[in-house]
């Protein structure tokens, strides 16, 4: 099989290596107004578009063509797209400014033809692009713009509960999602037990999910990934940028350091609802306690040479809880949340080669420090990962656009270990850190094989190495530090196609195997901040996933209605989860109380996207099943696993009512959430308990929910410096109540020794209007 | 000016909106759709060294989701008609079968206690099943079988009693935070050997008899070795109202009752899921399947090393 793999992509290398005078057009795609790169922007040769390229993660564009003259198409969504001619007798760097489309009395949103036409033509296959601009638009829960709960609106992508940023993307787990914010992994998206994501709107240029046909470029992940590049920062003026909401506000100042040069970007985020109630709290059982949440995303660049630039961007985010109960002498402080840190070198060796040189830190801590006058009681886990890595761009030829690279990754994954001190004594869990290195090395060309066909095809070769110091659970032996407890490899091949079949429609599929070697594992509904990160290692093997993935996409309208439909079948080996008798117990590494199994998903899945015009939005529905497998879950049943949900269908509206209001809805509408029911009691210890029946055989109502918003801009053609809009927002617009979770309450009467047992569907979010106030400062 | 009424606008929704998701009803009675009606076999039995408890057996089955349990329906479940034997590892001891329709009158409230709820001469008949000789060898170290014979169907099942570490060097102090007249916090020191060991404890107020804490088991892998003095928290009566600021704190003039027990892993086991379970479910958790070690049923059969202590919280 490997033999077979390596000689097709020998094959497929060396196709189109003819001797042809051939020159090179590069350089980069910026926003005119601001100075920062655009992602993903397409450049064509207008008379041939077969001969087209489009920017990477750094704007860089280049496109090689034989020796004469070209009209050359340059366009971006939202963007006024550009032509311009040239006469290829000799390399040329060309770097390219885009002006933002332009409010015409009839077209709001112009987004150039050819950009959205990536759709049919691209070969990448389950890739959607979000624009950060309509985003802010839709209807947000407290009025939170929030990046990820946008996500969970397309097609494939389910959230993990009611008004949860966590996801599932085509029934994979919430931890099989490559969550990157500028390379740097994120390992908890969420704040407020998920409710809102750790992605402040402000900082965020662009957002890529990837669901199907995941290029070999990325790694560690079975299902998915979700990259996020932060802003550069604008390099020619300085401006501000915020909003006031109920529960936070938020504030970006970015400009130029050195004009067109360097700039910076700076953007902080800070809940402070329990702050207000703070005077209520004065005096009371609970005086001192406080929730609140913050970010702060920092970003910094400087352009050396034509050929150097160097970036480096930070985050960092906190939820903090504190809990105060002074008449008891007792208070605990819970702090948890991720800090990155990217430092990343753009080197352009020629106009064909790019190069990118990053190191990143990442981690993620999860703190609880508890007193009682002497008592003292602290957790702690987290995961700290030092990553290096080194990508190139091989703008080879028209045909062919060839990436490759490799990535190291020394993790630190500390279990949760807790310590305690009465007066004198101490306790502890005495559980060491855990190391790995893992390392990825990676090649793929893009492959145009004439205009109708292309193919992208590319592979991973991926290990995983357990470290000492360690003491085998299994034989007892010991190793040092330096020592290789176990190491796991993969090869991981990846390959999608694009058939062209008639104009404006095309045939779509793809094959994805993947390596994931971290594993998070949770007791709960969505992932928890306390749920602990862990690696491969001599008890827990690497999970291997395998997506088939087959797409019919066709444009109308000239390309204004964007259609998909997909399928796709997904095979999940070396599972994880807990038994059903599983207890979270601090004193216990998770890992002992681990279950391993496999699972399947496969689906359909319906787009119909209108991204032109006044109205614009999408259609998107999802027929879906996703089921998992344990022996030691009743006996290897095939039962759904908790977020298969059959049908999922969102409705997304914007609407320009006039300059001044945009209006926003979406309606979403899916199959209840599925939980495990309580069949019965029994009798023991002189109280009732509960038994259940098979694992997730009962579901809740189905979930529906209409979400409406309405932005005033009162001066929308304003110069002034400052320009401010109102966002109103209604979640859940007609009180749907939505059951979130069931309840079971035993009333004892103790005077006639009856009992009653009630159920009851919890609801947590009825109608909730909310409004916040924008700004933006120039 | 008009920035000021922005705000009190502005103000006015978030008020509406606090007001709205206060006033707003969470709640919706459920009732599962269909249940299953299978009634399963629940077993509730100790052997007990260090307690002249005798070893006994409660045999009941399980009720399916229903609103509504009344005395009569809990009557109902126990079973009558089992044979049971223990083995103690040198000999069977067949379980005497023990119902309260042939009790007197008199003896009627001590069953009460002792099984949970009130039984009165109307009350349908409840038996349990008893070692009244006190024949078995109750003995740390030794593995007790137990066998039960219903309607053609056998459970089985086999625990250890495990060594006992008792507790010592009870004292009283004031609990910490606001001063209280009322309220006292019980010091006990423990000595754990080197060892797995499997902790459980019960308290009990005055004469109302013993109730577990929300947590009542532990075991040593936090301080295993060690000797140590902690505070021991008080466990509260379902029928009392939960009190936040004396949660765990013994009240002053009053006697208190500890029973402290060691046990085996899959007893530790039962009581760890079922405590779990009774605080877990809800949109944080998932269920828990509580951990039984009877084969062919629900329930525990459980060996304990015991010990008591009844003690006296001074008054202030």
């Amino acid at each position: 099989m490997n033999k077979y793999y390596f000689f097709l992509l020998f094959t497929l290398f060396s196709f189109g290596l003819t001797a042809q005078a051939e020159y090179t057009v590069s350089g980069y795609i910026k926003d005119q107004s601001s100075g920062e790169t655009l992602i993903g922007a397409n450049i064509i040769n207008i008379d041939n578009p077969i001969q087209g390229t489009s920017t990477n993660t750094y704007g860089f564009y280049s496109l090689s063509l034989p020796e004469g003259k070209y009209n050359i198409n340059v366009s971006y969504l939202g963007f006024q797209s550009q032509s311009f001619q040239v006469d290829l007798n000799k390399n040329l760097n060309f770097n390219v400014e885009m002006s933002e489309g332009v409010a015409m009395e009839e077209i709001v949103v112009t987004s150039d033809r050819e950009q959205r036409k990536a759709n049919v033509e691209s070969t990448q296959l389950g890739k959607i692009d979000i624009p950060m601009e309509s985003v802010k638009k839709l209807p947000a829960l407290f009025g939170e713009v929030d990046i990820l709960k946008v996500l969970q609106l397309l097609p494939g992508v389910l959230s993990s509960g009611e008004g949860a940023s966590g996801f599932y993307v085509r029934g994979g787990g919430p931890d099989q999602n490559l969550v990157l914010l500028d390379e740097a992994v994120v390992y908890n998206s969420g704040h407020l037990l998920g409710f809102f994501s750790v992605f402040n709107a402000d900082a965020i240029k662009n957002t890529s999910l990837i669901k199907g046909g995941m290029p070999a470029n990325y790694g560690g992940r079975v299902s998915s990934v979700l990259d996020i590049q932060m802003k550069e920062g604008n390099n020619k003026k300085y401006r501000a940028e915020g909003g006031i909401g109920i529960i936070s506000s938020r504030l970006m100042v970015e400009g130029p350091i050195v004009k067109d040069k360097s700039s910076f970007m700076i953007s902080g985020r800070r809940t402070y609802a329990l702050d207000l109630a703070q005077p209520a709290l004065k005096g009371g059982d609970f005086e001192g306690t406080n929730y609140y949440f913050y970010d702060l995303n920092t970003k910094w660049n400087y352009t050396f040479s034509k050929k150097d630039r160097l970036y480096l961007s930070t985050y960092f985010g906190r939820d903090v809880l504190v809990f105060a109960q002074p008449k008891r002498d007792f208070s605990f402080e819970l702090p948890y949340g991720n800090s990155t840190g990217t430092l990343r070198w753009n080197h352009l060796f020629s106009d064909k080669l790019f190069s990118n040189l990053s190191l990143v830190y990442n981690d993620y801590q999860f703190e609880f420090k508890g007193r009682q006058e002497d008592f003292v009681f602290n957790l702690f886990s987290g995961i700290k990962d030092w990553n290096g890595k080194f990508d190139f761009d091989y703008f080879y030829n028209n045909k062919h656009s060839i990436k490759f690279g490799a990535n190291y990754t020394f993790h630190t994954l500390t279990p949760s270990t807790a310590s305690a001190s009465n007066g004198e004594v101490d306790f502890d869990t005495n559980f060491k850190p855990k190391y790995a290195h893992e390392t990825g090395i990676y090649i793929l060309d893009d492959i145009k094989f004439n205009k109708n066909f292309s193919l992208n095809v590319g592979a991973r070769f991926s290990a995983f190495t357990q470290m000492g110091p360690y003491t085998s659970t299994i034989t007892g032996e010991q190793f040092g530090k330096g020592d290789a407890v176990k190491t796991y490899t993969g090869l991981e091949p990846r390959v999608s196609f694009k058939w062209s079949l008639a104009n404006s429609t095309s045939l779509k599929g793809g094959v994805t195997r993947a390596y994931q070697f971290l594993h998070l594992v949770s007791n709960s509904s969505s992932t928890l901040p306390a749920d602990v990160w862990v690696a491969s290692s001599e008890l827990v093997k690497p999970q291997i996933g395998l997506q088939y993935a087959l797409g019919l996409f066709k444009n109308f309208d000239e390309d204004n209605y964007e259609t998909s439909i997909e399928v796709y079948y997904k095979d999940l080996k070396n599972q994880i989860d807990y038994s059903d008798s599983y207890v979270n117990d601090i004193t216990k590494e998770v890992e002992n109380s681990f279950v391993f199994g496999k699972g399947r998903a496969y689906g359909a899945e319906f787009f119909l996207k209108k991204s032109t015009g006044r109205l614009n939005g999408w259609i998107g529905y999802t027929l879906s099943r996703t089921e998992r497998s344990f022996p030691d879950i009743e006996n290897a049943r095939w039962y759904p696993a908790s977020y298969d949900k059959t049908h999922d269908l969102s409705i997304v509206a914007n609407y320009e009512l006039s300059k001044k209001w945009d209006i926003g809805g979406v309606f979403i509408y899916g199959t209840g959430k599925l939980f495990t029911p309580n069949n019965g009691f029994f009798f023991i210890d002189q109280s009732i308990n509960l038994f259940y029946g098979p694992r997730n055989s009962a579901r809740l109502d189905a979930y529906h929910r209409l979400d409406l918003s309405a932005t005033y801009t009162r001066h929308p053609d304003s110069k002034r410096k400052w320009k401010g809009s109102w966002t109103f927002s209604v979640y859940n617009t007609y009180n749907r109540k939505n059951p979130f979770f069931i309840n079971y309450d035993t009333n004892v009467d103790f005077n006639t020794g009856e009992t009653t047992i009630e159920g009851s569907k919890i609801t947590i979010f009825p109608v909730i209007p909310s409004i916040t106030y924008n700004f933006k400062f120039n | 000016m008009k920035m000021v009424t922005y705000i009190k606008n502005s103000l006015l929704l978030i008020a509406s909106t606090v007001l709205c998701l206060s006033l707003s009803q969470c709640s919706e009675p459920y009732t599962p759709d269909a249940v299953d009606g299978t009634q399963e076999y629940v077993v509730e039995g100790y052997v007990e060294a260090g307690s002249s408890l005798p070893t006994y057996v409660i045999l009941t089955k399980s009720i399916p989701f229903t609103s509504n349990i009344s005395q009569e329906t809990f009557a109902s479940l126990f079973i009558d008609n089992a044979v049971m034997t223990v083995n103690d590892g040198d000999k069977d001891v067949e379980l005497t079968k023990l119902c309260t329709a042939n009790l007197p009158p008199e003896l009627l409230e001590i069953a009460s206690e002792f099984i949970g709820f009130k039984i009165t001469p109307e009350t349908p008949n409840v038996c349990i099943y008893v070692d009244l000789a006190n024949a078995i060898t109750k003995e740390i170290g030794r593995t007790y079988s137990l066998t039960v014979n219903v309607d053609d169907k056998v459970l089985s099942s086999t625990t250890t009693i495990p060594r006992h570490i008792p507790l010592f060097g009870f004292r009283w102090d004031d609990p910490p935070g606001e001063p209280s007249d009322t309220l006292a916090r019980l010091w006990v020191n423990v000595d754990d050997p080197v060892g797995t060991d499997y902790y459980r404890y019960v308290t009990g107020i005055n004469d109302k008899g013993y109730v577990a804490p929300f947590q009542s088991t532990t075991d040593d892998a936090f301080f295993d070795g060690q000797k140590f003095e902690f505070p021991l928290t008080k466990a509260e009566y379902p029928q009392d109202d939960a009190d936040p600021s004396s949660f765990g704190w013994f009240p002053r003039g009053d006697s208190v009752h500890i029973k402290w027990y060691n046990l085996d892993k899959k007893h530790y086991d039962f009581w760890t899921t079922r405590d779990f379970a009774a605080n877990s479910g809800g949109p944080f958790s998932s269920y828990t399947r509580i951990a039984g070690n009877v084969e062919g049923a629900l329930g525990i059969w459980g060996g304990y090393s015991s010990s008591e202590y009844n003690l006296y919280c001074p008054p202030k």
